[in-house]
């Protein structure tokens, strides 16, 4: 049975000084009792203002401008607050994205769950209840007295599953609910999530960017591009035959780094500029197969092959074939969409291996913690040995918490081990002792070791041009002036792909996207002719479509330019296409290490295995709900 | 725990330096307030009779002995609460001085400020909860367009009119020349007969700023996740308001409420000289005017240890309100 019914839906923007953007357009879908659906896209298609709508929760300047959202026989778009206030949460509920603000952090995570039964006037202990629901989510019941703050991320997230289903919902609108989580946190909640639909049944609207999860998780998965649904098909549909140009570029950017050959694609463009009118299918200019009439014509989302597409050539039945089994999808799906730049793995055997620049010999660093006279101590990191060559990557993989930023910071000389040595021997003079430097030397050393940041849109000054972001390292450390600092920005620009440099070197960060940001952030950091770059989770913030785009710029630099890279990541399908080398860390130690395609293909440590098992896999879903207890065991509390 | 230890011990340290810029600040200005008091009485041109200088001295108990043990000397002074004695008032004590003077303002200022806090946050809370709407617009606009007027203009408005025009009430003072002060009704009437005035003048501008800030902060936390999640709860707006909005946007105003509370002590000078009222802003103005020095540190220092008191008991009280605090502080 039909439980919501969106029709012709349309969200429009109109803000003040700005032209009005139609973010959700046209919109119709309907969703069944108990069906897990998908909402995939990426970041500014229009995917949360969807889900929003249909939660009736957008805030000025948003509004709908057309169409009605009707859940089960009640017309939401136009409901009263009264209406609504008794559909809200006993029918239908949410979680947001990544819950860091979605407790209130000056009350107790009892008084929010008290809250919602108050608002419901639902009888009986509230702790009793709350208990029972955070065992569904296995929580324990102390948490009830924790403020949000006391909590971790995916503590948090899990509390926030557990108000969801408070009340019994009929159906669940989750907006990226595991995006910004360890992926071994992440699958962990998805885990019990698939569990906790099967036991209480309720609907799911899925909301993400990351096609591998909601691939895995849903039944059946609508992809939106430009505030458009461009595909809507089963999941399993969409896996072996997808059908529009977009879908398979997003597919494309995923494999299971396990097999011995890797190969993902990215797709070239940014998504179009909702403000402006357009002519013909919005994809088009990103689209490989896109002939003369998909610039005329805009294309109706029809039934096709089993589901619903909007695309001319695939309508006509011109897409080239690919009809891919769940065996070989990883191997060849990057094939059947003909990007500009495919990025293969390294493989191989590396070439004769270079002297070390960077050497980490036996490195410990424990920290101790005061409260009142009782003092604990945490061992960060425990004897942990590498070493960085020049032209080579070498990536340090462990989940949050496991040491690998300390090892960041312990190299770049902002902390001191407390035991061990960290040498530098790429520097003209003799080998310098990074864990004794101070002062000027300090400075001088950091001149060769730079880093590329985890958020590039809090790496830059959101006030000042880029011009001005990449002169601060040329005049602190090439000490360049005058016209030469320009001119040397221009080529670091062109040299991370930003070409031509003149349009860039004026803008301001608001005005670049998140992967023309992170090549900015990446030239800042080459600014000084580094020897050894430190990139901590370079690609993590970014859309899932564009992350290829960066590691291959990652790649040709390092290779390029003979620089020695530390690729800090929780993320082995990058590590696989990057680096070299792998080093798994766990809770501070080094637990496996050797050639990349060893590691992750064969991986011997049971937490190299968790790690692999726990990345969302579309293309294995049968063998997922047989891991639960290992990786529920693995993260207590999460 | 540590977090109440650790705030203590910094208002400690903080008193400290306070005191000891109030000691050293004066002695290494330029100018002997000996000196100034001879060459006043005896006008400009005529010189200085050096035992005069020496009699002037021994009046107002000038210190001798070197800097440190001057240092040692008022440290024991300040903890006994001697502040010496008034130059303009003489022989009244500085103590004395500012004993006559505080109770007007603590009851004046004090009360005024309590209650524009109390208005401005009820107003800047409904203000938030109607926003956009004609209340809203009422309250912004009204209260920007008070805030622009200058105060002393506002204050003469209402002596014009109320003392001088209708006189309903007195145009000045703390109370009239019929009555004395003590515990009588007659007095008490009288001083509450002279305050009407001031403190409408306090009241009209007092809540604008908590108005603003309580509006802007309840709008901010309004918007955030986690009182969209409220509503897609289906709480109750009004409790999404108090627990989701109020509670949370009132946290910074705590902090500018008490620093505005303790700088009641100082008085408010230009409220108490236009209605000429008995209260510390008054005799702040007359000691600076007539160079009183030891007047004018001990109302400097009334001041700021005002202040200080009042900032430490908001970190308590913040501490309190916002769990996110203490454990900022000891994590």
């Amino acid at each position: 049975m039909t439980l919501l019914q969106v029709e012709n839906l349309s969200v429009t923007y109109t803000p003040r000084d700005l032209p009005a953007n139609r973010a959700v357009h046209d919109v119709t879908f309907d969703i069944d009792e108990g069906e897990f659906v998908g909402l995939l896209g990426e970041s500014g298609c229009g995917k949360s203002t969807l889900g929003n709508a249909v939660l009736r929760l957008l805030s000025p300047p948003a509004r709908i401008s057309g169409g009605r959202v009707v859940f089960d026989g009640v017309d939401v778009t136009t409901a009263s607050e009264d209406e609504l206030r008794a559909l809200r949460w006993t029918d239908l509920s949410t979680v947001f994205q990544s819950s860091m603000n979605s407790l209130n952090p000056v009350i107790r995570v009892q008084a929010q769950f008290a809250d919602t039964f108050a608002a419901h006037r639902i009888p009986g202990d509230v702790t009793a209840r709350a208990t029972e629901l955070l065992e569904l989510v296995s929580l324990d019941r102390h948490v009830l007295r924790a403020y949000p703050h006391e909590l971790s991320g995916g503590m948090k997230q899990r509390v926030a599953l557990a108000l969801a289903l408070a009340l019994r919902p009929k159906l669940v609108v989750l907006d990226e609910p595991t995006t910004g989580l360890d992926v071994v946190v992440q699958r962990s909640i998805l885990t019990r999530l698939a569990e906790l639909r099967r036991e209480l049944g309720f609907a799911v609207l899925f909301i993400s960017h990351d096609l591998g999860t909601v691939l895995e998780m849903a039944d059946r998965v609508m992809v939106m591009y430009g505030g458009e649904i461009v595909e809507n098909r089963t999941a399993a549909g969409m896996l072996h035959e997808p059908r529009h140009p977009y879908t398979r570029g997003l597919l494309g950017s995923y494999a299971d780094p396990r097999l011995p050959d890797v190969q993902v694609t990215y797709i070239p463009g940014r998504p179009p500029d909702l403000s402006r009118p357009h002519r013909g299918c919005l994809f088009t200019p990103r689209c490989p197969h896109a002939e003369d009439a998909c610039r005329e014509v805009h294309p109706e989302l029809l039934p096709e092959r089993g589901g619903l597409v909007r695309c001319l050539v695939a309508q006509e039945d011109r897409l080239p074939v690919v009809r891919l089994g769940a065996a070989d999808a990883a191997a060849t799906i990057g094939s059947h969409f003909p990007a500009t730049g495919a990025l293969t793995d390294p493989g191989g055997t590396p070439d004769v291996v270079a002297e070390a620049v960077l050497s980490v010999d036996q490195v410990s660093k424990r920290y101790t913690t005061r409260r009142g006279l009782r003092t604990s101590t945490t061992d960060a990191v425990r004897d942990v040995s590498f070493t960085l060559h020049p032209g080579r990557v070498t990536a340090l993989v462990g989940q949050s918490g496991s040491g690998k930023s300390t090892i960041a910071r312990l190299v770049t000389g902002v902390e001191r081990p407390s035991s061990g040595e960290v040498r530098f021997e790429g520097g003209s003079g003799p080998t310098v002792r990074v864990d004794r430097l101070r002062g000027r030397a300090l400075v001088d050393y950091r001149r060769h070791v730079q880093m590329v940041f985890q958020d590039p849109f809090s790496a830059l000054n959101p006030t000042r041009t880029v011009a001005y972001a990449l002169s601060r390292p040329l005049v602190n450390f090439a000490g360049l002036r005058g016209t030469a600092i320009r001119e040397r920005s221009a080529q670091l620009l062109e040299s991370v792909g930003l070409a031509p440099a003149g349009q860039f070197l004026d803008k301001l960060p608001h005005q670049l996207s998140g992967g023309q940001r992170q090549r900015v952030v990446t030239a800042r950091a080459l600014a000084p002719d580094p020897q050894v770059l430190i990139a901590d989770e370079p690609i993590s913030m970014l859309d899932v479509s564009i992350r290829a785009e960066i590691l291959e710029l990652l790649g040709e630099l390092v290779r390029n330019r003979r620089l020695a890279m530390l690729y800090i990541t929780h993320d082995l399908l990058s590590a696989r296409l990057l680096a070299d080398e792998v080093l798994v860390l766990n809770q501070g130690v080094l637990v496996e290490r050797g050639p990349t395609r060893d590691v992750i293909g064969a991986a011997r440590d049971d937490y190299t295995r968790l790690l692999l098992d726990s990345i969302p896999n579309p293309f294995a879903p049968a063998k997922r709900s047989g891991d639960a207890s290992v990786v529920r065991s693995a993260q207590p509390g999460g | 725990m540590a977090y109440f230890a650790r705030r203590f011990l910094f208002f400690i340290g903080t008193l400290w330096a306070a005191v000891t810029l109030n000691f050293l600040i004066p002695r290494l200005q330029p100018g002997d307030p000996a000196e100034a008091i001879v060459s006043r009485l005896a006008g400009q041109s005529e010189s200085i009779d050096p035992a005069q200088l020496q009699a002037i001295r021994i009046m107002l108990g000038t210190p001798d002995g070197n800097l440190f043990e001057q240092y040692l000397q008022y440290l024991g002074a300040v903890v006994q609460g001697d502040f010496g004695v008034s130059y303009t008032y003489f022989p009244y004590s500085v103590t004395h001085m500012i004993g006559q003077a505080l109770p007007w303002t603590v009851i004046l200022v004090g009360v005024t400020q309590i209650i524009s806090f109390i208005v401005g946050t009820l107003l800047g809370t409904w203000a938030a909860y109607r926003r956009n709407s004609r209340v809203d617009s009422v309250i912004t606009l009204g209260s920007t367009f008070l805030g622009t007027l200058p105060f002393f203009w506002l204050a003469l408005l209402l002596i014009y009119v109320f003392a001088i025009t209708l006189r309903w009430f007195p145009e000045r003072g703390g109370y009239g020349g019929g009555s004395s002060p003590g515990w009588s009704w007659i007095f008490i009437s009288d001083a509450f007969q002279h305050s009407v005035l001031p403190a409408v003048a306090l009241l009209i501008t007092g809540p604008i700023g908590w108005i603003i800030g309580m509006r802007n902060n309840m709008v901010q936390s309004l918007g955030e996740d986690h009182a969209r999640l409220a509503v897609a709860r289906g709480l109750p707006r009004r409790r999404i308001a108090l627990t989701y909005g109020a509670r949370i946007a009132i946290l910074p105003n705590v902090t500018g409420f008490a620093i505005a509370l303790g700088s009641v002590l100082g008085g408010t000078v230009l409220v108490e000289t236009v209605f000429n009222y008995p209260g510390m802003g008054r005799l702040l103005l007359e000691s600076v005017s007539s160079r009183d020095y030891p007047l004018m540190q001990a109302i400097f220092l009334f001041t700021t240890v005002g202040v200080l008191v009042a900032n430490f008991l908001a970190d308590l009280l913040y501490g309190f309100l916002d769990p996110r605090v203490r454990k900022a502080e000891t994590a």
